[in-house]
């Protein structure tokens, strides 16, 4: 009798553990595992994760399609300047670096509302060839006006030769 | 009795050999559970990804780069007096005015002049012997120094009068910026209409040292910032447009300072 209490104590105790993890966000990787720890902490975002300066840009998966990834901040969409195929679906995996942004596709007339702490994720196709403005829908403050990136429409053959390990963008070669 | 124990184990062992702890077979087994999951996520992580700072602003960070103590830093402050000024004012277009910078921009350059992350063969030796605890400390005596836009201080500023043409061009960049271009305003950030960690107020900064961190920004020498944001501004200003806000700025007639007065 004794020994079934202890057993069914310690199956309660690591039931708990595994909750907090969830509940207080604790970040153990091996509790990834039970789906603990998934939110992003938005201030460190550029120290590593999958929103690194690296990491950026758009990227042919393995599978051959295409996700871009964008890191929202005051007033800023990093990359600057985006590309992608035309005609393919291409995921967008956005977060923000401090408070709330939208990404409008003025070419679209989409938004991703973008949140801190969360990943935004959206799958849009792009009909026509051109570069388009991507600008800020959400007020985020006294430089809200001027946050505008662009994001240029590219023929599908020119992303043939992206590797998975490779990202690509039109900003100014750093 | 052996014959049964050779059965058991799948190969011989005699009776009183001590019997090893990766033999028994659940916990081999619990091992191999435990680490399984971490050498895939181990295998799953980038190679090398690009850090510009390791400054993050969290909780802890923030608590500790504005907790120092001014007079403590002031003493430590004896041996910036000879390139940044007695007064936080310097003398040379190359090093900074430090006087009235904000403390947590102060404190994130000292430590990335250590990591390395900051390029700098003066910087880098002295911010090795500070402690991230002097950082503090300098950096709270520095911000509290007072700037010429202070009514009370009278002393006679620009250091340089601005072409009129240029400071047309400078005033539009700083107040309106460039939407088509999706250049933010400089004072957005920079202050007095905005300020986000880091970035420092400008408009005691002087001439030179701005133009060569715009430059630096642009040709990637100086890769600091957090999320790209100067880098990508910097690059799509033209070379008119960094001197002109630099002489702007250099002149003390960014927007925080006090206007001259009507003769």
């Amino acid at each position: 009798m004794r020994q079934k209490i202890v057993f069914a104590l310690s199956i309660i105790l690591v039931g708990c553990i595994i909750l907090a993890t969830r509940v207080y966000m604790i970040d153990i990787p091996i509790y990834r595992f039970f789906g603990g720890g998934r939110e992003l902490n938005p201030a460190t975002l550029h120290l590593a994760g999958e929103f690194v300066e690296s990491n950026l840009g758009t990227t042919r998966e393995p599978d051959g399609s295409y996700t871009v990834r964008v890191v929202a901040t005051q007033y800023m969409f990093v990359p600057h300047c985006m590309e992608v195929p035309v005609g393919v679906p291409v995921r967008f995996r956005v977060t923000s670096a401090d408070i709330v942004h939208g990404l409008t596709f003025t070419n679209l007339r989409r938004i991703i509302k973008v949140t801190p702490g969360t990943i935004s994720e959206a799958v849009f196709e792009f009909p026509n060839l051109g570069e388009f403005d991507l600008p800020c829908s959400e007020f985020c403050g006294p430089g809200h006006f001027a946050m505008r990136s662009h994001i240029r429409v590219l023929p599908a053959d020119q992303f043939a030769n992206l590797r998975p390990d490779q990202r690509r963008s039109c900003d100014a070669p750093q | 009795m052996t014959r049964h124990n050779k059965q058991c184990s799948g190969r011989p062992r005699g009776a009183d050999t001590p019997v090893r702890f990766l033999d028994r077979k659940p916990f081999a087994i619990l091992l191999f559970c435990l680490a399984l999951p971490l050498f895939l996520l181990g295998n799953s992580a980038d190679d090398q990804p690009r850090v510009p700072s390791d400054v993050a602003w969290t909780h802890d960070t923030i608590e500790l780069a504005s907790s120092g103590d001014a007079f403590r830093g002031s003493l430590i402050a004896k041996s910036c007096a000879h390139c940044h000024g007695s007064e936080g004012f310097s003398s040379e277009p190359g090093i900074p005015n430090l006087a009235g910078i904000d403390r947590l921009s102060i404190w994130k350059q000292l430590q990335d002049f250590r990591s390395g992350k900051r390029y700098s063969p003066v910087m880098q030796p002295i911010a090795v012997e500070l402690s991230s605890r002097n950082d503090a400390d300098v950096s709270a005596y520095f911000s509290m120094l007072p700037t010429f836009s202070d009514p009370q201080d009278n002393r006679v500023f620009p250091q340089a009068i601005p072409d009129p043409k240029t400071s047309r061009l400078a005033e539009n960049l700083i107040v309106f910026g460039d939407a088509h271009r999706g250049i933010p305003p400089c004072e957005s950030c920079h202050g007095p209409v905005g300020f986000i960690r880091g970035a420092p107020s400008l408009a005691t900064q002087n001439a030179g040292y701005l133009l060569e961190q715009l430059q630096h920004f642009a040709q990637g020498l100086r890769t600091n910032d957090i999320d790209e944001v100067m880098r990508i501004v910097s690059s799509q200003l033209t070379d008119e447009e960094k001197s002109a806000v630099s002489a702007y700025y250099g002149a003390g007639r960014g927007p925080s300072a006090p206007r001259p007065p009507i003769p």
